[in-house]
This record gives C-alpha cells, sequence and structure tokens, in this order.
C-alpha cells in the first residue's frame, strides 16, 4: 500500500511538472511580448515584471524563473488589476467556487448512486425508464441552458410564493448555493446514474450474489452488503474526473448566477487577456485536479482490498 | 432410486402402436443443418443496429440535422448579417402584415396664442391632471401621437412610456422628454417601437418648476414599416409607392424569430450548424485518425517505446481538458471578438487524440495475442496484410464507437466556449455563441436562447444514443 | 431395493428420502414463446447417498437444481409444476423469507467457478461467518471462531489467517474448500453440488472431491452431484440420472449406467469420454449433431436425430421412463415390450464395436 501511494504520488509530481511546462510553452507562444499588451502596465511596474520573469533572458532561463516562482507558490501580478497577486485572488475567490463544487460533487454522487440503484432494482418497469429518460435529457442538454432554467424557475417559484425564498443571483447563504449546485452537479449526477446502473446490473447477476441467495442471506443484506458496496467500486473510480468536470462546469454556473467564485474569474481574466492570472489559475486548478485524482485513487486503494493488499493477479 | 412415475410398460404401450413402428427410422434430415447465412462483420453489426429503434432514429435525426446545415442553404437562400430592424427579437412564427405609413414628422398641436396667454398666467394647481389625454390617428410601431388639454398655468409637458401600469408619480417609466414649443399640447413618440402594450403619462410642468399630477393612457401600436423602409426591401413596389401608404404589406418571414440584432434567427441557425457540426465532426475524426496511428504504433511496437509513447499520452490526459483549450487558443493569439474555428479545431486535437490512442493500442495489444492473427503469421502473411485486413477491421469497431461518443462532447466543448466568449466569435454564428447571445435577453425573448440549445441538445442526443444502439451492436458481435 | 420398497407408500418412516423431486416442470419465458428448461424431472436422494446428475451443457440439470433452492429469476423463469420435498417439506412456491430458513441451513450449494463465486471485497471469513449470524444467530466473534474451524475441517493450512483474507488471495482449490466450508456451516441435510471441479485442476479436482466424499462420511449427507464428467461420476456417484433434452433419460445405480447401460444417449456419453487405453492419434468419439430446441421440443424422443438406432416410433411418440430392473429406467423405446431388438447385445460392453 505504502509503494503504491509512493507511486501515485511520484507521477502526480510528474504531472503537475508536466502541466506547468505545458502551460509555460502555451504561453510563451502568446504573438509578440506579452507585456507590450494594450493592457500592459505603468513602465516601473512593467520593469519590475520584466526582471521578474525575467523577459529579457534566454527562454530557458525564464522557464526556470518560471518554475521557481510556481515552486514557491508565486503566480505573480495581476495584469488588470493593480497591485493584486494573484495568490490573493485564489485565495479570496477559490473557496467559493470549492464549497460549490463540493457541495455539487456531493449531490452528484449521493444522487448518482441512488438513482443508479433504483433503476437497477426496478430494472425495465417505468421508474427505471422514467429515470434513464431523465439522465438521457441531462446528458444532453448544455449545462448553460439548465442554469438559465434554474434562475427562471426560482423567479418563477418566488413569483409563485409572494416571497423570495431563494435568492436569484449572488453568494453568501446556503440558499444562495442550493440551485447553482445541483445545476452543477446536474450533468456528472446523470453520468454516474449511467454508470451505477450498469455496475448495478453486472453485480446482480454476478456468481456471488447467487452464492448469499443460497446461503440464505435475506434480501435487503443481500443488497447491502453484497451488491452495493461492490458497485459502488466504478463510480469511486470515476469521482477523480468528475471533480474535473465539476470545476471546469463551475465556469458557467458562477457565470450566470454571478458566484464571485475562481471559475468566473478565471473567464474574465481569458476576456481580458490577464496572462499572469491565466497562467497562475491554469497551473494552480491544474496542479488541484491532480492532487484530486490522486486523493481519490488513494481513496479507492483502501476500499477495494484488492488494491489494499497489493497483491492484483492477472 | 424411488421410481414414483414409473408405470409397467405394458401399460403404457399404444394400442394402435404396429411392428412398422419399431423399424428403424429412415432419416430425411441432417443431424445438423447450418440455415442462417454467413454475414460479414460490418452487415452483422448494421444488422443488429437496425434492429435498435432508437439507433436508427437517431441516425435519421442525424441526417437530418445535417441536411438543415448543409442541404438547406444550397437550395434556400440565407443571409445570416442581414438585420432586418422593424422586427427585432421577433419571436418565431409566420407572416407578420405591416401597415406602410409616411414617416413624416408630425407638426403637433398647439393652443391658439390668445389663449395660451390666458392659461399662462393662471396659477398652477399641482394636484390638477392633465386632462382628455388621448391617441391621435392609429398608434403604429413607427409613431404613437398623443395629445391632451392644456393646463392651466402649465408652460410645458412631460411625457412618460411604461411597460407597465404606472403605480405612482416615481413609477411613470422611460422619460421621453418634455415639450419644447410654447402651447404645444401633443408629442410624438417614435422610440424603438414594438407590437407591444405602453402605458404614456403626462405630467404638466409650472414656469417654477413644479409638476402636476398625472394622467396615463394605454397604447398598443400596431406593426407598421416607414415607406422608405418598405421601398428599400422591396415590399413595395417603387412605381405606386404612394399608394400603398395606409394599405397592409406583408413582412419578411422569420420562421423561427429574429435575434437581438433582427437577423433570422433561422438563417443562424443553419450556418451555426454549419460551424457546430464542423467542428463537433471533424476535431473527433482528426484526433481519432491521430490516436490509431500514435496508438497503433505504440501497441505495434510495444515494449520501452509502448511505454514511454503511453507515458506521454498520461500526461496529455491528465492536463485539465477545458483549461487548456481555452490557453491553447489565448496562445495561438486568438482574442475575445475573433472568430476561430481553426485554433479552436487544433486545440482539441492536441488535446483529443490520447483517450483514442490508447484504445486502440489496448485493442492491438489484445489482437497480436489472438490465434488468429499468429495464424495468419505462420501462414506467411507480411505485416502490411497483417494490418489491414486483421488489425484495422477488429481496431475499427471500437474506434467508431468512441468517435460517436467524441462527437456529442466536442460539440458541447464547442458550446460551452462559446458561451463563455471564448469559443466562435461574432459575427460567425455558431450554436455555441448562438446561446451565448441569447442569454442576455433570455427573460422577455427566450426563444433565442431556446433554439440554438435545442439543435444542440439534440444533435448530442443522437450522437449519444446512436453511439449507445453502435456499442450494443458490436458488444453483441463480439461476444458472439 | 426393489421397486416395490422404494415407493413412498411402501417406504418406512424413518426412511424419508433426503429430497425428493416430483414431476417438475420448468420453463423460462423468451421472446416470441416460452424454453421448457425442465420437463418432468423426477428423483429422489437418501441421506448418506450421492446423486450424480449428468448431461451435456444445456440439459436442464443446473436448471433443476437451481429452481429447487429458488435461485431461479422469477420471471422469466417459472415453475410450472410439480413438487420438491426436502426431509418431507415442500420448497417450491415457498416466500422468500421461509426460503431463506431452509436454504443455507437444510440444503446449501457449492458452485462451479470458485473465483466468481465469493463476494470479492469480503474477507473469506466474514462470507463464512455470515451463514452462521443470520441462521444460528450467532454473534460476530463466535461465528469468525467457527469460520476457522470449518476451514479446518476442510484442510486449509493456517485457517487463522486465511480467514481475514479475500478471495483473490486464494488458489481456486482453496477457494474451493472455502466454498464448501461456506456450505457446511449450519450442517445441511443436502449438499448439492454444481459442477464443483470444473473450474478446477485435475490434481485439485482429485482433492476436492476426495474432500467432499470424506465430508459426507462423517456428516452423512445427501450430495447432489452435477457434472457432465462421467470420470467424476463413477468415483462419487450411488445413483446416476442422465439428463438430455430437460428430461432424465436414464436413472439407476453407477453399475446400472456404466455396466448395463439402457439408453443410446448414454452409450454415446461412455464413447465419448477419453480412457487411458486411447492411443496417440485416436479420435475420441464425438455424439453427432445438437440437442433439440427446447423453444418447441420435438413430439418424440429429443435424441431421435442423433441416435443411431432411432425407430418410426421415436420420432413420434415420447417414450416413457421403462423399468429395466432394479430400480434401472431408461426413456427409450428400444426397451419396450413391442420393440424386436436384442437390447442386450446392443448394451453389453464388448459388443459395441468402437
Amino acid at each position: 500500500m505504502t509503494q503504491f501511494i509512493l507511486k501515485r504520488l511520484l507521477s502526480g509530481v510528474i504531472t503537475i511538472w508536466f502541466i506547468a511546462t505545458a502551460t509555460f510553452i502555451g504561453m510563451h507562444s502568446v504573438p509578440g511580448d506579452p507585456l507590450a499588451n494594450e493592457k500592459a502596465v505603468a513602465p516601473e511596474i512593467r520593469r519590475n515584471l520584466e526582471a521578474r520573469y525575467g523577459l529579457d533572458k534566454p527562454v530557458w532561463q525564464q522557464y526556470g524563473i518560471f518554475l521557481g516562482n510556481m515552486l514557491r507558490g508565486d503566480f505573480g501580478i495581476s495584469f488588470t488589476q493593480k497591485n493584486r497577486y494573484v495568490n490573493d485572488i485564489i485565495r479570496e475567490h477559490f473557496p467559493v467556487s470549492a464549497v460549490l463544487g463540493v457541495l455539487a460533487l456531493i449531490i452528484a454522487t449521493v444522487g448518482g448512486v441512488i438513482w443508479g440503484a433504483l433503476t437497477a432494482v426496478y430494472r425495465d418497469r417505468w421508474p427505471d425508464s422514467v429515470i434513464m429518460f431523465l439522465v438521457v435529457i441531462a446528458v444532453s442538454v448544455p449545462s448553460f441552458v439548465f442554469a438559465m432554467l434554474g434562475q427562471l424557475g426560482i423567479l418563477a417559484m418566488n413569483e409563485w410564493l409572494g416571497f423570495s425564498l431563494l435568492p436569484v443571483a449572488g453568494w453568501g447563504s446556503f440558499g444562495h448555493m442550493l440551485v447553482p449546485a445541483l445545476v452543477l452537479g446536474l450533468g456528472t449526477m446523470a453520468y454516474l446514474t449511467r454508470l451505477m446502473r450498469s455496475s448495478m446490473l453486472e453485480v446482480t447477476s454476478a456468481d456471488y450474489i447467487r452464492t448469499a441467495k443460497a446461503k440464505g442471506v435475506p434480501p435487503l443484506r443481500i443488497f447491502y452488503k453484497h451488491q452495493l458496496r461492490n458497485a459502488i467500486l466504478p463510480v469511486i473510480t470515476v469521482l477523480g474526473p468528475s471533480i474535473a468536470a465539476i470545476t471546469t462546469g463551475g465556469f458557467v454556473v458562477e457565470l450566470v448566477f454571478a458566484i464571485p467564485g475562481l471559475g468566473r474569474f478565471f473567464v474574465q481574466a481569458v476576456q481580458q487577456l490577464d496572462y499572469t492570472v491565466i497562467m497562475g489559475t491554469t497551473v494552480f486548478y491544474g496542479a488541484f485536479l491532480v492532487i484530486m485524482v490522486l486523493l481519490v485513487d488513494i481513496l479507492y486503494g483502501f476500499i477495494d482490498p484488492r488494491i489494499r493488499v497489493g497483491k492484483v493477479r492477472g | 432410486m424411488n421410481q414414483t412415475l414409473e408405470t409397467n410398460p405394458t401399460l403404457t404401450s399404444n394400442p394402435q402402436m404396429t411392428p412398422a413402428d419399431f423399424e428403424p427410422l429412415v432419416k430425411t434430415r441432417q443431424a445438423d443443418l447450418i440455415v442462417r447465412p454467413s454475414l460479414s462483420f460490418w452487415q452483422d453489426t448494421w444488422q443488429r443496429l437496425k434492429r435498435n429503434r432508437r439507433a436508427i432514429y437517431s441516425l435519421y435525426l442525424i441526417i437530418g440535422l445535417l441536411s438543415f446545415s448543409y442541404l438547406l442553404p444550397l437550395f434556400v437562400s440565407f443571409d445570416i448579417a442581414e438585420q432586418d430592424l422593424t422586427q427585432i427579437s421577433q419571436p418565431p412564427g409566420l407572416g407578420r402584415q405591416s401597415l406602410v405609413v409616411d414617416t413624416k414628422p408630425w407638426a403637433g398641436r398647439f393652443v391658439e396664442e390668445g389663449e395660451r396667454r390666458q392659461l399662462q398666467t393662471a396659477p398652477f394647481d399641482s394636484r390638477a391632471k392633465v386632462a382628455g389625454l388621448e391617441v391621435v390617428g392609429e398608434a403604429n410601431t413607427e409613431s404613437v401621437r398623443l395629445s391632451w388639454q392644456p393646463l392651466a398655468g402649465a408652460i410645458g409637458y412631460r411625457v412618460y412610456r411604461h411597460l407597465l401600469v404606472p403605480s405612482g408619480p416615481a413609477d411613470l417609466g422611460l422619460p421621453l422628454g418634455q415639450t419644447d414649443q410654447p402651447g404645444q399640447i401633443s408629442f410624438e413618440d417614435r422610440l424603438k417601437l414594438q407590437n407591444i402594450s405602453y402605458y404614456y403619462s403626462v405630467q404638466a410642468v409650472s414656469y417654477d418648476g413644479q409638476l402636476s399630477d398625472y394622467s396615463t393612457v394605454e397604447v398598443k401600436p400596431r406593426h407598421a414599416i416607414s415607406l422608405r423602409a418598405a421601398l428599400s426591401r422591396g415590399l413595395v413596389d417603387a412605381n405606386d409607392a404612394e399608394a400603398m401608404l395606409g394599405q397592409e404589406v406583408e413582412l419578411k418571414r422569420h420562421l423561427m424569430g429574429t435575434d437581438y440584432l433582427g437577423r433570422d434567427l433561422m438563417a443562424r441557425l443553419v450556418y451555426g450548424g454549419q460551424t457546430s457540426l464542423f467542428i463537433g465532426i471533424v476535431a473527433p475524426l482528426l484526433f481519432v485518425a491521430i490516436g490509431i496511428l500514435y496508438g497503433g504504433v505504440s501497441g505495434y511496437l510495444g515494449g520501452r517505446i509502448d511505454e514511454v509513447m503511453m507515458r506521454f499520452a498520461d500526461f496529455v490526459i491528465a492536463l485539465p481538458f477545458l483549461l487548456f483549450m481555452i490557453l491553447f487558443r489565448v496562445a495561438m493569439g486568438i482574442g475575445p471578438g475573433e472568430s476561430g474555428v481553426t485554433p479552436m479545431l487544433i486545440a482539441m486535437v492536441l488535446l483529443g487524440w490520447p483517450t483514442a490512442a490508447k484504445l486502440v493500442r489496448g485493442q492491438v495489444l489484445q489482437l497480436r495475442e489472438q490465434p488468429f492473427v499468429e495464424a495468419a503469421q505462420l501462414m506467411g502473411a507480411n505485416t502490411h496484410y497483417l494490418i489491414w485486413r486483421h488489425m484495422l477491421p477488429n481496431v475499427m469497431g471500437v474506434v467508431l464507437v468512441s468517435l460517436t461518443f467524441s462527437i456529442p462532447s466536442a460539440i458541447f466543448t464547442e458550446a460551452f466556449l462559446s458561451f463563455i466568449g471564448m469559443g466562435v466569435a461574432p459575427p460567425t454564428p455558431s450554436w455555441g455563441a448562438m446561446c451565448n447571445d441569447g442569454v442576455k435577453s433570455f427573460m422577455s425573448h427566450p426563444h433565442e436562447l431556446l433554439f440554438p440549445a435545442l439543435f444542440i441538445s439534440l444533435t448530442v442526443l443522437a450522437f449519444n444514443l446512436l453511439g449507445d444502439g453502435l456499442r450494443d451492436a458490436l458488444d453483441a458481435k463480439m461476444k458472439g | 431395493m426393489s421397486d416395490i420398497d422404494n415407493h413412498p407408500l411402501n417406504r418406512k418412516p424413518d426412511e424419508t428420502p433426503a429430497l425428493a423431486v416430483d414431476n417438475l416442470q420448468v420453463e423460462f419465458s423468451a421472446q416470441g414463446g416460452r424454453v421448457q428448461a425442465v420437463r418432468g424431472v423426477s428423483f429422489s436422494v437418501q441421506p448418506g447417498e450421492t446423486l450424480g446428475v449428468v448431461g451435456e451443457s444445456g440439459c436442464g440439470k443446473s436448471v433443476t437444481m437451481m429452481s429447487i433452492m429458488g435461485l431461479i429469476p422469477m420471471p422469466p423463469g417459472r415453475i410450472v409444476s410439480g413438487s420438491a420435498k426436502l426431509n418431507g417439506k415442500e420448497l417450491l412456491h415457498l416466500p422468500v423469507k421461509q426460503l431463506n430458513k431452509i436454504r443455507g441451513v437444510d440444503i446449501s450449494m457449492v458452485f462451479q467457478d470458485p473465483m466468481s463465486a465469493l463476494n470479492p471485497t469480503m474477507r473469506i471469513g466474514e462470507q463464512i461467518a455470515e451463514t452462521l449470524m443470520i441462521h444460528r444467530g450467532m454473534g460476530h466473534g463466535d461465528a469468525l471462531k467457527r469460520a476457522v474451524d470449518l476451514l479446518e475441517r476442510t484442510r486449509i493450512p493456517e485457517a487463522r489467517k486465511r480467514v481475514r483474507q479475500y478471495p483473490f488471495e486464494f488458489s481456486g482449490g482453496m477457494l474451493q474448500r472455502a466454498v464448501i466450508a461456506m456450505s457446511l456451516a449450519c450442517s445441511p441435510s443436502v449438499l448439492v453440488a454444481d459442477e464443483p471441479t470444473t473450474a478446477l485442476d485435475v490434481t485439485i479436482q482429485n482433492q476436492v472431491l476426495e474432500l467432499m466424499r470424506e465430508i459426507q462420511r462423517e456428516e452423512g449427507m445427501a450430495i447432489v452431484l452435477i457434472t457432465h464428467d462421467l470420470g467424476v461420476v463413477a468415483r462419487m456417484a450411488d445413483q446416476v440420472a442422465v439428463m438430455y433434452a430437460g428430461q432424465i433419460v436414464e436413472r439407476g445405480s453407477v453399475d446400472d449406467i456404466f455396466y448395463r447401460s439402457a439408453h443410446p444417449y448414454t452409450l454415446g456419453l461412455k464413447a465419448a469420454m477419453p480412457t487411458a487405453s486411447m492411443h496417440v492419434g485416436e479420435r475420441l468419439m464425438a455424439i453427432p449433431g445438437s440437442p433439440p430446441d427446447l423453444f418447441s421440443p420435438p413430439a418424440g424422443c429429443g435424441y431421435c436425430r442423433r441416435c443411431d438406432y432411432a425407430m418410426n416410433v421415436c420420432e413420434q411418440q415420447l417414450p416413457e421412463l421403462i423399468s429395466v430392473g432394479d430400480s434401472h429406467a431408461s426413456r427409450c423405446w428400444l426397451q419396450h415390450a413391442q420393440a424386436q431388438v436384442d437390447v442386450d447385445a446392443l448394451y453389453q460392453p464388448g459388443a459395441s464395436t468402437c
């Protein structure tokens, strides 16, 4: 197990390095001098920046400085918002995205497991058809449409109630989070529902379920002790990619619901060509996702004995 | 062993049985008969797919969407840039009638000179209302003409326009202006009128700036088009243009309505579909092709090279996809406000190939161990033959399924990027960019978002269902 | 035992069979019709006795046992008629709740592939203990201790360590021992073994079979051994039932079946068995053709088209089980009084010319 974790950690570090390098190459190939942009800063800051990023030095030296800065966790100063460190921006706005994302992930996972298990239990009967129909809709409609519809839904509900039960946009209370998190988690929930369904069906027809029946294990116990546990394993393996999907999906939801998260900030930075913010957030998000996937891997290792004990055959 | 069911043989013997029954049976048929015609791999897959109704309907839907975008413009000409300013944000519908009107400014109504002096000197009562507010002539979307009775002590009148019934003096709506000529008791509104109800309010102003109480009139202007606009659009004949005044003409049809700039939504959906479907289909085709090459080489060579190649693919997969899509687009010098179909395509291919490559490599590794490949090698097949005859056809099934599932995600990516303003930018239409435009007016004109969103959803749905069907058909085939 | 003695009405009370199945019919609904998987099967097993059920794949031998255990999915499966009595108690059509008081307690099952028959994410000990906790109301600790005993009984070394391991840490033979240990947890009176050795290496097969025999000797339970391997039957069974196309075509003692075969199908099976005296290059005999489609079973004998001795009547009418000796019966027209065939010459070993 220790060896497994160490191996994963090492590959995680290399992946983050790769992401940083790709970011550097990407941003370095931007035509022209990134500081010569129309949104460039005052001459003294420009000189500072040039010295800081060594823009006058050869590329490999710049790369070294860049990696050094990243390693120290120094993402630089925003181009468009003077005197604002990218670190501060991330520190201020990321927690908002994180809270929203965690809520969405919880909704997606719990929902996906419950709906998926339900469809498998009611296979080919109406609950199965209804849920799978909704799943098809949920994976086919773009998230921003759901975001808009969600907003419209809140409006209509508030109007019908005669008072404002849930705020239409903004941030601050649990009420602000509820619908955005639901919208954000919807696509992932649909995906997990499908996965859970096929996984449940596979487990249902597995030999060990038959064995359990032949042992006289009551149906309910078979369901939670034998079926659910084994069926959830594949769902856990895709939690890493799900976190990535929810993180990037957050851009749209934060935009539509005017939530001051890092995603909205990133989109703004891209629209304003704020290079340091783009680079900083990309590397930060990249590292964050790699760490999340790593954590999910290790978590999976703890749950699946075949990996924990470390003697995978075949 | 107990033999509860057994009975004495003599009891069961059928009395009608004759010795002939116990003659040896002449066998007329072979024990084994293969009746099913043999089908090639693809024929069989197609047979299975045809039995899947949902997949077939999806295929029809895809063909329909492709024809909508690529065939329709061959027969009908669309103009995606033309702005129909008489019909802005028009909901979908058939032809609309419009009144041809003259747009010469209205002279207005005035109080006679003598009366005006008399009224001006009279005391102003701020609790009085402007009386007799009425519409002059027929209100239309080119102009709404109002007039009212003069109020004692007033030197001018303010006119407001509201979409709702005013709830008090502070809620009269959009201030349109104040009468500026002495004795003027009329106002002509020509400001972006639409075919909806308005509430006009008029307040009198005294020389010392006091305001009177307001009176309100509800007006629903009829759809009208100025003679000049009608002429330029060719809606009326230039020879007898004057005769058309006061007549109705049929406006240009916008089957799916218009957008916030008065552009025909259907035209934009057709051309937007070309962009979206092009990116959605060509990008996966390209990266799957690269994936086949990369994965095929990696799997075929095997060993150390394979390991290095796959490790690199793993790294590329680890890059957060959408972030790097944005980053690469920025890197390629595409700022906001520029169209960017090609950079988006390149970015998608750069980031999309490893999944297909890993898939193909896995398949090739598996196939290499298959007995039929070994058999072919034993029989002296060369590499070229092996790859074309045995490897490719067997890999193609999995690749086709992965391709079908890549298309919806590519279309989603385009929509997502365009939605946050980093994809295809105006004036080039794409379904995603149209959604981005539509969001701004979603509350008042939902069709501007819903139509492109519907097209995206239908495309994604169809490809997903087709992919499901294909996978099932191929899976069944693989399992025998 | 004579036929008369064997009849239920004549049997002494202490001779209630451990398992008695009578005219069991099972069908599965499929697209556009029903598959008649089991078409009237009757047999019984006495305590301490082993019944071997032989037949090729799809002949209904597994379905028979599964439907007795209530393990076939319903729908699409359906028990059309018949009865199955375990120590005199009816099993069929029992509600799940009552069935679960019997399954794993009085009748338990050993499956073909031990690798997939055990829950991969549950420790071996837990899986054995589960039975005890449910049926015997034992606490977790006690049940685990008993699990160690059971593993030791099935000769698994280091049982104390092994209970805490997962199935993937076991070898195939060890796993099958663990499965047997699990099925023995509540000392059942009938053990159904569905091809228990098919997935195992030959050397391991012997050990597992030996283990089963030994346990049977100690516990005195009845074993129903489902297999397609005549060698296994010859070693293990006291009584044999040969199944073909959802029916028993011949049954009798193991000597009856092997030395006094009375059905052409049994003959074919025997001919298809490799023997130690075979020469290199000598071909194994195979029965040509395939069993009839049970979607629409033929009016006559199901084996008729593959049978070398088929007669006209075979194609038209299904034969009954015809008694050919003490507790030996065959479902074949050749045994009929009117058939002028020298049956003995046909079936005597050495008389056949292969």
